[in-house]
């Protein structure tokens, strides 16, 4: 009980003495996490839809393979991208291990089949509803690609938002690729992490409990984007 | 105007959808197609603008052998073809206006439909078509706040602004109240007459058919039983089509109100 009136005490302290390091780790954190999403998006929502409108030889194999991505373990994804960055691997001369731009390939990686495979989803089910009427007007493929992803534009952000979730709260993939290097790659989870083994509990859940308000925030603020985009829409 | 030649659908189950369909539709016409479901009422106007590939056979719209087209060719040619589905074809999240209007997307790229960036004369068009099918007032107002009758004259309004030689209309009436039904039903005819269109109508209400067009067509098992006018469709001719029933009940309700609507 001691313990969580002490965390909360701490991430009271945290926040209202605008701790430069809180707010350095803060800042990689989501630097980190909404690069990757972006960049998942880019990569997932074309993807995702082209896989929902096509026929072909291996798609349900492939939709399949990308669903079970989803649940990929992030150390796996770390070890994987650690073997290709480390000096000893394929882009070692990247010189990128251990940089925020590893731990944002790692996320990317771990994110973009979650992204993709929702898209496919979605995409598919009102595809159901367009398809034959968007044929009947020859429209062209990509016409039908732009118009199902429009259409489905706030769904698709709950998509992204899943993704989203996945990557701030993920540990063993950055920590593996970044390394949780003080003031270099040192993000939330790494830190909690290392708070948590070093038996500073208190500091520990008090970087937790700003971890969840953000992810709540955020969460909040795209929600809130939705809906006033809808009613901009529709005014 | 519109021929088709020994139009035959067989699906890889094997099913046969259609059996060698020979018929000829001048410009002007207005065909019902009737017969109870999985006739092949459906698959023969997705035939006719490929929605569906025919396994053998020809449909020729104004000399150009549909079947035989590209797709290329084909995309030019789905423009001469108008489309109207049940009433639930409508992209809901999209106004009324931006509804009819996605009826030009054969004719311009769709980046200019995304921004609304239409030619002056397809908008003017469209206010003209939204005014012909009494949608004026509702030109702004999201698709899914329509009922269902007003939905459907969107749906036709869309048709219509593709500049269509032939209408290929699927079930227009089939989740709508009679009354509504019958002014869906006028509607289509008198358009068609207004622009000398042909038009071919799925539709499973043999009294609503009866009361709106000059010909009907009979399918069953995907083989035309009966061509002609509607007071061609005694008794007999229904059973042909549907199977063994009471039809007398049908159709003198049928002539019953069909003078009631005539008389108001």
């Amino acid at each position: 009980m001691q313990d969580i009136q002490a965390a909360f005490l701490a991430a009271f302290n945290l926040i209202v003495s605008l701790d430069a390091d809180l707010f350095e780790i803060v800042g990689l954190s989501l630097t980190v996490t909404l690069s990757a999403v972006a960049i998942s998006c880019l990569l997932g929502f074309p993807l995702g839809a082209l896989l929902a409108i096509s026929r072909f030889p291996g798609r349900g194999m492939i939709v399949v393979f990308i669903s079970s991505l989803m649940g990929l373990p992030p150390v796996v994804v770390g070890l994987t991208v650690y073997l290709f960055l480390s000096s000893a691997g394929p882009l070692g001369s990247w010189q990128m291990l251990y940089t925020p731009t590893a731990m944002i390939i790692a996320q990317t990686l771990l994110v973009t089949p979650i992204v993709a495979a929702l898209t496919r989803q979605i995409i598919e089910d009102l595809n159901g509803e367009y398809s034959e009427l968007l044929r009947s007007m020859s429209a062209r493929r990509r016409d039908i690609l732009s118009t199902l992803l429009w259409d489905a534009r706030y769904s698709l952000i709950t998509a992204s938002l899943a993704g989203m979730g996945r990557a701030l709260a993920e540990v063993g993939a950055v920590m593996i690729v970044g390394g949780n290097i003080n003031h270099v790659t040192r993000v939330m989870t790494t830190a909690i992490a290392l708070e948590t083994s070093k038996g500073e509990l208190a500091l520990a859940l008090g970087l937790g409990i700003i971890l969840v308000l953000l992810s709540i925030s955020i969460n909040a603020a795209l929600m809130s984007l939705r809906t006033n985009m809808e009613r901009f829409a529709y005014a | 105007m519109l021929k088709l030649e020994q139009l035959t659908k067989v699906y890889p189950t094997g099913d046969k959808a259609l059996t060698d369909v020979t018929l000829e539709i001048p410009s002007g016409q207005v065909v019902a197609l009737i017969g109870p479901s999985g006739a092949g009422k459906s698959t023969l106007i997705r035939c006719i603008n490929r929605l569906v590939s025919p396994s053998s056979g020809k449909a020729i719209l104004d000399d150009v052998e549909l079947t035989a087209l590209g797709s290329a060719g084909l995309r030019r040619e789905r423009r001469r073809m108008g489309m109207i589905f049940q009433e639930y074809a409508l992209v809901e999240r999209l106004t009324v206006m931006e509804n009819v209007l996605s009826g030009r997307l054969g004719y311009v790229g769709f980046w200019r439909s995304y921004f609304r960036k239409f030619p002056q004369k397809d908008v003017d068009e469209a206010f003209r078509l939204l005014d012909r099918v009494g949608l004026l007032a509702m030109a702004d107002k999201r698709a899914d706040e329509l009922s269902g009758g007003q939905r459907q004259r969107v749906g036709i309004a869309r048709a219509l602004i593709q500049d269509p030689a032939l209408l290929l209309v699927d079930e227009p009436t089939a989740s709508l109240d009679p009354k509504t039904s019958r002014q869906i039903m006028r509607l289509i005819c008198e358009l068609c007459k207004e622009r000398d269109l042909a038009a071919i109508i799925n539709i499973h209400d043999v009294a609503l058919a009866q009361m709106f067009v000059e010909r009907v067509i009979g399918l069953r098992f995907g083989v035309v039983q009966f061509d002609g006018p509607p007071e061609g469709l005694t008794p007999d001719v229904l059973t042909t089509i549907y199977g063994e029933e009471d039809w007398k009940e049908t159709i003198q309700k049928v002539d019953e109100e069909d003078l009631q609507d005539v008389v108001s």
